[in-house]
């Protein structure tokens, strides 16, 4: 058989508190397509910036190419033949595509007046992948899938032996998908390894040779694609057993309707209904990318969908986060830096915000029912804060998060859409959070969650709704039987 | 907890940022006009300084508004203009026989228009308020041009056009008197209004602002109206009092209500900032400018100077406040 171009040995990385890599022992042969897949913080990432140069290992060794390798950083291991192809593309739009080839390789401060031997094989390369790019246009007019092609070009010029794809096809095209999958197979012709990460699991079927499986920051098994029957098969490697036990049904009044949501479409959503009854918790799982946020945003009146909005029994326009609040809707962002805090006013400025009529008269505001209030969330949600007159980027992220959900139940709508509401939070506060949507739910307020996170959805919510690409594929009751799996298959391959 | 005892606790805390800022600037201020008086005696005059505040009145009326207006992360380039547009219009209207309190109320009912324009253009066509105010301030200069006659109108106007300006109640003059209403009702509207809230929110982050239901295009004209409305009422005290409508007045005032925000603490980047901090940076400049009048430093010096006093006091400022803060 062939030769392995990278043996990882007892290869372990400890951040403070956190084991992110745990022993983990990998063999990589050369010219195949590995791929690696896991959920999020399963401690894929961290394996590929060690392997990358952008973090240092803690124990170990890695072998590559038959030597002891430990790369200092990034362009260290780019010269050792190791490149990688992030998420984020790393092309200059303002140059054009025989300008982006070269970039960075100027050996001389005239080199760029002379082509050297390598530039011309970069364009050559390309033109071989990919003839009908341009090379004299600016690298702003590609599209996502042709400034890949210019990364994997730039790379094989630098002779890379391995080339590591972050996502590739997160936001390109299936079309586009297509053309990227005939360059990896030219790549593997030429002996070229390709570290494949990826959620879609059609994807790894389709080009993979071989697949390991992280979960919790242990390798779970390394397996070669013909060898794994189904992918179920490999939702099971990658999730493991679930703890579905803390799941507590809410007392739902299934006689109100509060929010009835009917074929929601957009550049994005495709035919989204569903409906929401009183006291109840229903959560939207899937991908990246599969939709969820912009069913919160479409709701909350930030995107131009079509479809209808009924709350109670009225249909309402929401065209404007200032519409649905007064319609009974609050959300909860994604971001809370960017999008659900005043990082540099207090807490007491904070929370007001979204009801600014409860703590003013005509227009005039009452700092001390301003503070009042602060103290009352403060104490409700044990916000730990020395007082209300803290500056929010001085909390920790958890207390951040707590601000940002007492904002929303300042607001007193009967309708929370909470947009991650753990993300970034340590494990007490999740707790606390999860505890105190219980408790909401009790008091008849109607939660949707919206959260990458299954065990989250799974503990919390009455029913689940599963998308995938735009699309709702499948609803489930939570509670009957042991429904993890078929979500995650639903969410990671889009049918049942 | 009794609800004297949260008031209170909000008080000391409050005053630690803005105060310690205030503070800086308070001592920067004594400073220079400790050296100056040590220089020259005659500067702690009653009558010199009654100067000062005069010449500082403009800065303090139209930088009330634009204090707020920059805490909005919102800037306006065009109150020079308008102001000198509003100073014509009033000569013109006065002379063509509308009484003069008509004129004067509707020459700054033009300033509140000119706000709405600019606020309209920032809002509804999503230009950059840089832009925009540029663009009206070259409008609103054009036009006073033209309305003068490309110069000013002195002659043919009533006797009480220069009313406003020498109105006196005992040793306080009127305009004295609607600097220090404006300056309160200002700090009114920063502090204890949601407006003013609404502008802390909008210029700190305005993505959460949005999201939080606030309504930003309202809140932003309503804010242009403001400012255009102040600097319409500077434009015509400045025009009573020079007795004519004068469209060259005004010229680089834009910056200098910029400037006075600035060394009071007012961020360029939105979401901080004080009025009272405001009221002490224009007494800065205002000082700066008599006293290097009073040591008959040339003209061209004093703009050396002036530019080296000002960044100065801006680093010495930003220093002290890290510092302590």
């Amino acid at each position: 058989m062939s030769e392995n171009i990278l043996e990882v040995r007892n290869l372990t990385k400890n951040f403070p508190g956190v084991v992110a890599l745990d022993n983990i022992n990998l063999d990589i042969k050369k010219g195949v397509t590995h791929c690696i897949v896991g959920e999020n913080g399963a401690g894929k990432s961290t394996f590929i910036k060690i392997i990358t140069g952008a973090l240092s290992k803690t124990e170990g060794s890695i072998i590559y190419s038959g030597q002891e390798y430990n790369p200092r950083s990034i362009s260290e291991a780019m010269k050792n033949g190791m490149s990688t192809l992030y998420q984020e593309l790393n092309v200059v739009e303002q140059l054009t595509v025989e300008q982006n080839l070269n970039l960075g390789k100027e050996k001389h401060i005239l080199s760029f007046m002379k082509k050297s031997e390598q530039d011309l094989k970069a364009i050559e390369i390309l033109k071989a992948i990919e003839p009908r790019i341009d090379i004299k246009q600016l690298v702003a007019n590609l599209s996502t899938a042709q400034r890949q092609i210019l990364e994997i070009a730039r790379a094989i010029a630098t002779d890379a032996k391995v080339i590591i794809m972050d996502e590739p096809t997160a936001a390109i095209t299936e079309e586009e998908t297509k053309k990227l999958f005939k360059v990896i197979e030219n790549l593997k012709e030429k002996n070229v390894t390709i570290i494949y990460i990826s959620h879609r699991l059609s994807d790894i079927f389709e080009i993979g040779d071989y697949v390991s499986v992280f979960r919790d920051g242990k390798l779970i098994a390394t397996k070669a694609i013909s060898e794994i029957s189904s992918s179920l098969e490999l939702v099971k490697m990658m999730i493991g057993k679930i703890v579905t036990e803390s799941y507590i049904p809410n007392e739902v009044n299934y006689n109100k309707k509060v929010l009835q949501v009917k074929e929601l479409n957009d550049t994005k959503l495709k035919d989204i209904s569903f409906d929401l009854f009183e006291g109840e918790i229903i959560g939207f799982y899937g991908l990246v990318g599969a939709g969820k946020t912009e069913i919160a945003k479409a709701i909350y009146g930030l995107r131009d969908s079509k479809g209808a909005i009924i709350i109670g029994d009225r249909t309402r326009k929401i065209n404007t986060p200032e519409k649905a609040i007064k319609s009974g809707i609050a959300m909860v962002p994604e971001e809370r830096r960017t999008e659900g805090l005043f990082t540099e006013l207090t807490v007491r400025d904070n929370i007001p915000v979204m009801n600014m009529q409860k703590v003013s008269r005509f227009g005039i505001r009452s700092k001390r029912k301003e503070a009042l209030i602060a103290r009352d969330f403060i104490k409700k949600l044990k916000i730990v804060t020395p007082s209300e007159e803290k500056k929010v980027a001085l909390l920790s992220g958890g207390n951040q998060q707590k601000v940002v959900i007492a904002k929303c139940l300042n607001a007193e709508s009967r309708i929370l859409l909470l947009d991650e509401p753990t993300r970034g939070v340590d494990v007490g506060a999740k707790e606390e959070i999860h505890n105190l949507i219980r408790n909401l739910a009790k008091q008849k307020v109607s939660v949707i969650i919206f959260s990458s996170e299954l065990q989250e959805i799974l503990i919390l919510c009455d029913r689940i709704f599963t998308m995938f690409n735009g699309s709702l594929k499948a609803v489930f009751k939570n509670g009957t039987e042991d429904i993890s799996y078929k979500i995650l298959h639903t969410a990671l391959v889009g049918e049942s | 907890m009794s609800s004297k005892n949260v008031n209170t606790e909000l008080k000391t805390r409050k005053l630690n940022e803005t105060l310690l800022q205030n503070l800086v600037t308070l001592g920067i201020l004594v400073l220079i006009s400790v050296i100056i008086t040590a220089l020259i005696p005659r500067f702690l005059t009653y009558t010199n300084i009654n100067n000062v505040l005069l010449q500082i009145s403009l800065i303090i009326i139209v930088g009330s508004g634009i204090t707020l207006l920059m805490i909005s992360g919102n800037f306006d380039l065009s109150v020079g203009g308008v102001l000198a547009l509003a100073g014509v219009l009033f000569a013109f209207l006065s002379r063509a026989g509308v009484p003069t309190f008509f004129a004067l109320i509707l020459s700054v009912i033009f300033g509140s228009l000119m706000g709405a324009l600019n606020g309209t253009l920032v809002v509804n066509l999503k230009i950059s308020p840089i832009i925009v105010t540029l663009g009206t301030m070259y409008i609103t200069r054009g036009l006073a041009l033209i309305f003068a006659n490309g110069s000013m109108i002195s002659s043919g106007l009533p006797g009480d056009f220069r009313k406003l300006s020498n109105t006196y109640f005992g040793p306080m003059s009127l305009v004295i008197m609607i600097v220090i209403a404006v300056v309160i009702i200002f700090i009114f509207i920063q502090s204890k209004t949601n407006l003013g809230q609404y502008a802390f929110f909008i210029g700190s982050n305005r993505e959460t602002a949005r999201l939080s239901g606030i309504n930003i295009g309202r809140t932003v004209s309503i804010l242009y109206i403001l400012v255009g409305t102040l600097a319409g009422l500077s434009g015509v005290i400045l025009a009573s009092k020079l007795g004519t409508g004068d469209s060259s007045v005004g010229d680089g005032f834009e910056f200098d209500v910029i400037v006075a925000a600035v060394i009071g603490g007012t961020s360029v980047a939105g979401g901080k900032g004080s009025i009272s901090g405001m009221v002490l940076g224009a007494m800065i400049l205002g000082v700066l400018n008599n006293s290097l009048n009073l040591l008959g430093v040339a003209s061209y010096y004093q703009l050396v100077i002036k530019g080296l006093v000002l960044i100065g006091a801006i680093v010495l400022q930003r220093y002290i406040v890290e510092k302590f803060s």
